[in-house]
């Protein structure tokens, strides 16, 4: 039995993949292998609507799609991630922080300093 | 008159508004053992956020009793005050009152609004991201730790989302700039952040830095419990890296990430300042560490860390003199 988590993302890779409004049946019938009940498949729809991924046209019957293309969300996260939102270090723990370009190469030369192994200028002047 | 233990109160809560903090923020020992170090700062900010509060309440309640608890209950049941009630004691009365609606609303909004934002973040990432995508140098799912998800992007970066079913987000640009080693380390120190909820010790104070935008103090403590966050996970990754180097396994993944972050012009240059120095510092504790806190240095912080939370507590509580 899969989960209602995995089941969304499934639609989701069938929604990214169609491109145009898909109507719950026609869900239905490419998972005809997981043998979804019509009514789960709106239940999965709803909440991936809930969420804001997915919405649905006024065609009868409804047609849905995707609100943002898989890239779209991944550049909004990232956004998130890496600007500043005020909110960001409460959110999420990063690794490192940003650096600025004069920090990094600083950065660079004090890893390079610490080697353990004379740094190929001083072996140069030694010879 | 002034209640003894209001003017006191009152001294310590301008102490650790301002010298206090500055005085931890500048010494050099918090780096050497950022463990204690983070103790000491919760210390800072729950007495600091005790002490005003309570010099505020028990000058503004000092005709009802001599001691806090006994004019609290005087108060509540509506007994009559013994000494003619003035201005500046309801004033009194009322800071006490806003400042720590205050302080507790802000608290509970930002634990709120980061609850919301982490619930967002995590449908989104099991939406965009294949469970179980393997991770090269992992071993994290070995120690029954949390889902580790390969974000496509090119920027290196990770990070964690805490909570009841954390996450921890590497991107494929990270993978790529990182051998198996670094990435070990790299996931070691997320997983520190998550084993010791270290977002927790940072929710006050990014909430009091909200509350209180006027406090410089609230923004430097903020600073540097987040900076002492990162360097307490670098220590406890540390550990888990195998290998005769791993500090220089730990600095070199840091590099790599830093310099590949600002590489692909990802990053807004507003962010810069804001992290700018600790990444540096991270390196060089890293590269050359410090000699680590002695067992007198320690007792003596944590020493004065519960002094710190004793000496409001027990101000409020003795009968004012």
């Amino acid at each position: 039995m899969a989960s209602l988590g995995e089941l969304e993302r499934v639609f989701m890779d069938r929604l990214w993949a169609a491109g145009a409004p898909v109507t719950a049946a026609a869900l239905r019938d490419e998972l005809a292998d997981r043998g979804l009940a019509l009514t789960t498949v709106h239940t999965v729809l709803g909440r991936l609507e809930q969420k804001g991924f997915v919405e649905h046209d006024d065609a009868r019957p409804r047609g849905f799609r995707a609100r943002a293309t898989r890239e779209e969300h991944t550049a909004q996260l990232m956004h998130e991630v890496l600007g500043q939102a005020g909110d960001r270090q409460a959110a999420l723990a990063r690794f490192v922080g940003s650096v600025s370009a004069g920090e990094a190469s600083l950065l660079r030369r004090l890893l390079g300093g610490a080697s353990p192994d004379p740094l190929p200028d001083d072996a140069d002047r030694a010879g | 008159m002034l209640p003894a233990s209001a003017l006191v109160l009152a001294v310590l809560a301008a102490l650790l508004a301002w010298p206090v903090p500055a005085a931890l923020a500048r010494s050099s020992w918090p780096r050497r053992d950022p463990l204690v170090a983070l103790l000491c700062w919760q210390a800072i900010g729950l007495a600091g956020g005790l002490s005003i509060i309570g010099a505020l309440l028990v000058h503004g309640l000092a005709p009802w009793g001599t001691s806090l608890p006994a004019a609290v209950w005087a108060f509540w049941t509506g007994a009559p005050a013994g000494e003619a009630v003035r201005g500046d004691h309801w004033i009194a009365m009322t800071l006490a009152g806003v400042l720590f609606l205050e302080l507790t609303g802000v608290l509970l909004l930002s634990l709120v609004h980061t609850a919301r934002t982490r619930t967002r973040h995590r449908q989104l990432l099991e939406l965009i991201v294949q469970p179980g995508a393997g991770l090269p140098g992992c071993a994290a799912s070995e120690r029954g730790a949390p889902e580790a998800r390969l974000l496509e992007h090119p920027a290196p970066v990770a990070f964690c989302i805490p909570g009841a079913r954390p996450l921890l987000v590497l991107s494929s640009g990270m993978v790529a700039e990182l051998d198996d080693a670094q990435l070990g380390a790299v996931v070691a120190h997320e997983q520190a952040h998550l084993d010791e909820r270290h977002h927790l010790l940072l929710l006050p104070f990014v909430a009091w830095r909200a509350a209180l935008p006027v406090l410089p103090a609230a923004d430097r403590a903020h600073d540097a419990v987040r900076d002492l966050v990162e360097m307490r996970a670098d220590d406890v990754a540390l550990r888990s890296v195998p290998g005769p180097c791993p500090r220089r396994v730990l600095a070199a993944a840091i590099v790599a990430a830093a310099g590949g972050a600002s590489g692909h012009g990802l990053v807004p240059g507003g962010a810069l300042a804001v992290t700018g120095g600790v990444v540096s510092a991270r390196v060089a504790r890293l590269l050359e560490p410090p000699p680590p806190l002695g067992a007198t240095g320690r007792a003596t912080a944590l020493a004065c860390a519960v002094a710190l939370l004793l000496l409001p507590a027990l101000l409020l509580l003795v009968p004012a003199l």
